[in-house]
């Protein structure tokens, strides 16, 4: 079973995940983007510029999930130190980062028709500020400390700490009076949008899921050649 | 219809630009990763070939990756 975890046998399933997705990609793409352009009503009170949601809403749960698994990961390599997770926390940060900073753009473009501003300092969106500056942190502290073990080190403890802030994002709308609305979409209990909406939103959210499996890959596939460049200077 | 399509309705910019700048940023990441990947792989196959015969073979007897790397850069140039 550990074989599987072989740098050797990681590369071959990445080869065979990646033309995977490259066939399916551009066709999910479409149908997504059809039904978040074209088919989809618009809303009763925000019309038309409800759609920002198909790319706001999963650029926001991706990067408040892909942290989430950066501090999982980090917590399971500072405890037992396997050098893979290190990895793949590296290679999803900078996915993360980006995808919290077009939750944050995107969010300030849907907030000038709705609320009247492009920017509030309200309890979700400061948050979402602070997590932006976490992934931040955790990015820079890798290009910056040239001991793959000391950025490692410093790295976990910066996710760790950046990891009190999730639920914060999540229960802020709960907890303070903000102009930002409630979650529609509940995991238990019954969800306040309807299935004409939702569809779109969980087609957009599974094709940028596509994506960031893609991009993920790449960087893991250039991260385990980096390794045998390393290796190879050696012989 | 298309001009329905096209400003929705007062929300076109908006609804517009929220997708153009996501599309485009995503374009812009896989680009550069996809570059960067290309990159390493170059430079990890210059490497290779600049071993002795004997290093490039037990190199490559003992690393699928370098040999998968090898032959997929052989290719494309």
């Amino acid at each position: 079973m550990f074989g599987l975890f072989n740098n050797n046998n990681i590369f071959h399933w990445i080869e065979k995940i990646m033309n995977f997705i490259n066939s399916i990609f551009f066709i999910l793409l479409l149908v997504a983007l059809s039904f978040a352009l074209i088919f989809s009503p618009p809303d009763y009170l925000q019309g038309d510029s409800v759609r920002i949601m198909y790319v706001h809403v999963p650029a926001a749960w991706i990067g408040l999930g892909t942290f989430s698994c950066i501090a999982m990961l980090s917590i399971i390599n500072f405890i037992f130190k396997i050098k893979h997770f290190n990895l793949i926390a590296k290679s999803i940060a900078p996915l993360g980062l980006m995808f919290t900073c077009l939750a944050l753009i995107t969010g300030s473009i849907w907030g000038q028709p709705t609320w009247g501003t492009f920017w509030v300092w309200d309890a979700r969106i400061t948050s979402m500020l602070i997590l932006a500056l976490f992934y931040f942190f955790f990015i820079i502290s890798h290009k910056l400390i040239s001991d793959d073990e000391k950025a490692s080190r410093i790295s976990s403890i910066i996710a760790i700490i950046g990891f009190i802030n999730v639920p914060i994002i999540r229960y802020s709308v709960d907890w303070w009076n903000t102009l930002h609305q409630p979650s529609s979409i509940k995991i238990s209990g019954s969800s306040t949008i309807h299935t004409s909406m939702l569809m779109p939103l969980l087609l957009m959210f599974f094709v940028l899921i596509l994506y960031c499996a893609l991009i993920f890959l790449m960087k893991y596939k250039t991260e385990i050649i980096r390794i045998k460049k390393k290796n190879l200077k050696r012989l | 219809m298309i001009s329905n399509f096209i400003f929705m309705n007062g929300y076109g910019l908006f609804v517009w630009s929220s997708f153009a700048i996501t599309f485009f940023v995503c374009l812009a990441v896989f680009y550069k990763t996809k570059k960067t990947l290309k990159k390493y792989e170059k430079e990890f196959a210059t490497e290779i070939q600049k071993l002795s015969a004997e290093q490039r073979k037990i190199v490559l007897d003992k690393s699928k990756i370098a040999s998968q790397v090898l032959s997929s850069y052989s290719k494309t140039i």
